[in-house]
């Protein structure tokens, strides 16, 4: 119907969205106090091991005296949940969105959460929100298609009415099928794109490849010295002994060197292209692909992980991403941490089961994140991953590094490349400055997570770290 | 081991075609130029060539360029494998067949549209599957798009710029140095256009950390080489270029442009190889080269070679070429000719050609009282390398 709009119907149209911007809606006040199994709920889904959100012990011990919920779950706690949706025609943000479903922008994306923490949630807490409506844009041609961009601001209060904290947040409400790009054309061109050459193997080799099929990383190994080989022989150089057989690999390695391939472009392949050359921990070499790692991030000596890459019906091949960074269990002093520090990268691998159940424990019931025809009916490609995970994996991501005593001041994210499912969101991120505020010191954090699409997320937080 | 031929041997004669982008001619035309030049050069009616040597890659049977040649008769005959890795071992097998008597004018010759028809350096994308042990030993980098020459080789020279802290500015050098040459030599390609090193720097990315500059030319075009004995060549037109030892080399662990599993990757092993086998049979030294072809289908891998023959210790390449000593008033003027980066990519055999003139005293680069110069063939692959000395 918008289709045939005006101008100046679309200029009324407009005008009539924004004639409660400023107001504010009735206070929200959440289902359930501040409460453990769902803060377990989040951290599991998460994969965020924090213990001072579950454990007591820890949490006694530690910045805050008792639990306290993850600091990015501020607006789980008042989300709706799966209820029946009244809209309550007194609020001025949830009249805007049905305005607009009506019109036909029915697709919904978050784009930006901006939280501001007061003080982190502790177990009995009861939270109030009360949302303002900032903003409504003009109508924009966006990549996901023509809509408009909806601000709100939320304060949050706790039950003594102390301030805890606010979230500025924009969504993008679109006409699905109005994007810059028809959404199928990138599976089709997947589809027409030759296939990689085919591994030549024979009775020395076979093995490698089954294994490789069957997500195993085989070395061959001398079943008389035990010595490592590869590639594979036919005999063991080093002993003599014809019987060969193979280990299988940890998966773990490092970066000996590598190549970013540029020219020629052989079209089985996405350029430029990572090729390595890693040092399995066993302590033998092979060339791989470092997938799931910008090209200007590769390093030599850098830690990695195998995954198998499938590419033909009956052929995979394994390849490397960065290793998962391991969680700091101490908290990283002020003083440790220096301006331009790197944060190692860490790979998010988006399997469907971490962008549902992270959707569920956020409390976030919209389909597209968890249906993949409704998601596909309101114009996304797949299921994607809901803007509180963005948060809560950032947060975990960058909790995990400076340690679990690090206080979250604040956390700021701007989303673009939707995270759909099978793909690989790899963080990584920097100290970008440190200064005191309010008698704390401050080490602020710039980071950015990156699917094969893109960047999904970007940001910053302010972190209070301990001095000594 | 000694290699009996050291000195028994010379290059008499040199010939060439014009080396260009597109010849518009078939290889075989520009195989049989080449070598009647080098019979012409040396003064040699071609009849009287008995054996004739080339390497894996060469499009042209040595059967057809005989027999258009006029040559009724061959005594010997060979392929050496693992292409410009045998630019020198093509020599090395000549002095054999010539030592041995099998053979007495030996013609090496490579002739190829390496431009103009298969591209070189399109690598092996297009090879088929197979059981075969060449086929499967593809199966550990093709799968994972590391096809071309370009890659094989950037895959060492990023490790080595690791462990000795070497830059792209230092592989820069040696393109500036053979950039140089070739502007002074009216047969190079890259003849008046010398480039500086912000030129290299600013070329685009093949594969990192090679850039376009890294790269050697693809070239139409053909090269021979005329092998006697040092005897003989005495009674012929030129000054012999003596050959005073000719090796080949095929070190530990050794695979095709990969040998990426051995304990180092950052020398050659198999060119050291060859440059005891040269040292030890010529009684010469680093000390006694004047001048050098250093194989330079890709400059990283020049700065190992100069390591692996003595001219610099172990990852001070770097340092020795910042010092100028590459250059034409340095302590080891190379790739006089303008090297496979300025003048052609014969598959080392311009090169040679160009060892020959210097010592003949008639490049168009000459350096100052050359009396040895050595010459070395493609490396990562098994290779080869020669000293070409005056007559004494």
């Amino acid at each position: 119907m918008s289709d045939e709009m005006t101008d100046a119907q679309k200029e009324a149209f407009v005008a009539k969205l924004r004639r409660q911007v400023g107001n504010t809606g009735t206070a929200a006040t959440a289902r359930d106090p501040v409460n453990q199994p769902m803060i377990r709920h989040w951290c599991d889904a998460m994969e965020d091991a924090n213990p001072l959100y579950v454990n007591p012990h820890s949490a006694d011990a530690g910045p805050h005296g008792e639990i306290v919920a993850p600091p990015a779950m501020l607006n789980a706690w008042t989300m709706i949940g799966l209820v029946p949706r009244v809209n309550d025609p007194e609020d001025p943000a949830s009249g805007v969105y049905a305005m607009l479903d009506e019109a036909g922008y029915v697709g919904v994306v978050a784009t930006n959460s901006e939280h501001v923490y007061h003080r982190y949630l502790k177990l009995g807490d009861h939270l109030t929100g009360v949302v303002k409506l900032v903003d409504v844009s003009e109508e924009k041609q966006t990549a996901l298609g023509i809509g408009h961009f909806v601000t709100t601001e939320t304060e949050y209060h706790d039950q003594h009415g102390d301030h805890v904290g606010s979230m500025f947040f924009r969504i993008l409400k679109f006409r699905p099928g109005t994007g810059r790009t028809a959404s199928s054309s990138d599976s089709d061109s997947a589809a027409e794109r030759s296939p990689r050459p085919r591994p030549s193997r024979n009775q020395d080799t076979d093995f490698f490849w089954q294994g490789s099929r069957a997500g195993e990383l085989r070395i061959q190994q001398c079943l008389k010295c035990e010595r490592l080989q590869h590639p594979p022989g036919t005999r063991c150089p080093a002993c003599g002994a014809t019987e060969m057989g193979y280990t299988t690999a940890s998966g773990k390695g490092t970066l000996y060197s590598f190549v970013v391939a540029h020219h020629p472009r052989v079209p089985s392949f996405d350029y430029p292209l990572n090729i390595g050359l890693v040092e399995l921990e066993e302590g033998v070499r092979l060339v791989t692909n470092i997938t799931d790692c910008g090209s200007d991030q590769l390093k030599v000596g850098m830690p990695l992980e195998a995954w198998h890459m499938q590419t033909h019906e009956d052929v995979s091949l394994p390849v490397f991403r960065p290793a998962r960074m391991p969680r700091n269990p101490t908290t990283l002093t002020f003083d440790e941490v220096s301006v331009g520090d790197e944060i190692p990268l860490c790979p998010i691998p988006l399997t469907p089961t971490l962008i549902v159940s992270t959707a569920i424990a956020s409390r976030d019931y919209q389909e597209v994140h968890h249906d993949r025809d409704m998601a596909i009916k309101k114009g996304s490609e797949d299921i994607f991953m809901n803007i509180l995970t963005s948060s809560g994996l950032s947060a975990r991501y960058i909790g995990d590094w400076a340690g679990p005593g690090a206080v979250f001041k604040n956390l700021k994210i701007r989303l673009g490349a939707p995270n759909y499912p099978y793909d690989c969101m790899t963080m990584s991120g920097s100290v970008t400055a440190k200064r005191e505020a309010d008698g704390e010191a401050i080490a602020e954090i710039s980071f950015r997570g990156q699917n094969s699409r893109g960047p999904h997320v970007s940001g910053t937080v302010d972190l209070a770290l301990p001095r000594a | 081991m000694t290699l009996k031929y050291a000195y028994h041997t010379a290059i008499a004669g040199i010939g060439a075609t014009p080396f260009t982008k597109d010849s518009g001619r078939t290889p075989m035309d520009q195989a049989v130029e080449a070598c009647l030049a080098a019979c012409e050069d040396a003064g040699l009616p071609p009849e009287k060539v008995n054996g004739m040597v080339t390497y894996s890659a060469e499009q042209n049977p040595e059967i057809e360029v005989a027999r258009n040649l006029g040559i009724s008769e061959l005594t010997h005959f060979s392929m050496v494998h693992h292409g410009g890795g045998a630019a020198c071992g093509v020599i090395a097998v000549a002095c054999q067949a010539i030592y041995s008597g099998a053979a007495d004018y030996v013609l090496c010759y490579r002739a190829f549209n390496e431009r103009s028809w298969h591209r070189f350096g399109a690598g092996v994308q297009d090879r088929p599957a197979g059981a075969e042990a060449v086929e499967v030993s593809f199966s550990w980098s093709s799968p994972f798009g590391l096809v071309t020459p370009a890659s094989w080789v950037a895959m060492f020279a990023t490790r080595y710029m690791h462990e000795f802290g070497a830059t792209t500015e230092d592989f820069g050098r040696v393109s500036v140095v053979d950039r140089a040459f070739a502007a002074t030599n009216p047969y190079a390609h890259f003849f008046q256009r010398p480039i500086t090193l912000e030129d290299h720097q600013n070329s685009r990315w093949i594969v990192e950390p090679l850039r376009l500059l890294d790269c050697c030319q693809e070239t139409d075009g053909a090269q021979a080489l005329l092998v006697t004995t040092a005897e003989r060549a005495k009674d012929l037109k030129q000054t012999p270029a003596v050959i005073a030892s000719a090796a080949q080399g095929v070190a530990e662990d050794q695979h095709m442009m990969r040998s990426y599993y051995r304990d180092n990757i950052t020398g050659i092993p198999e060119m050291g190889l060859c440059a005891r086998q040269l040292y030890q049979t010529s009684g010469l030294s680093a000390d006694d080269i004047q001048t050098a072809i250093i194989y330079d289908h890709f400059t990283p891998l020049v700065l190992p070679q100069l390591e692996e023959f003595g001219f610099c210790g172990r990852g001070e390449a770097k340092d020795f070429i910042r010092d100028g000593h590459l250059e034409r008033e340095g302590r080891l003027p190379i790739n006089t000719n303008g090297g496979q980066l300025g003048e052609a990519y014969i598959h080392g055999l311009n090169g040679i050609a160009e060892g020959v003139r210097q010592i003949r005293g008639t490049s168009v680069n000459q350096i100052d009282n050359v009396e040895n110069v050595l010459a070395t063939a493609g490396t990562a692959v098994p290779t080869s390398a020669l000293i070409l000395s005056q007559p004494r």
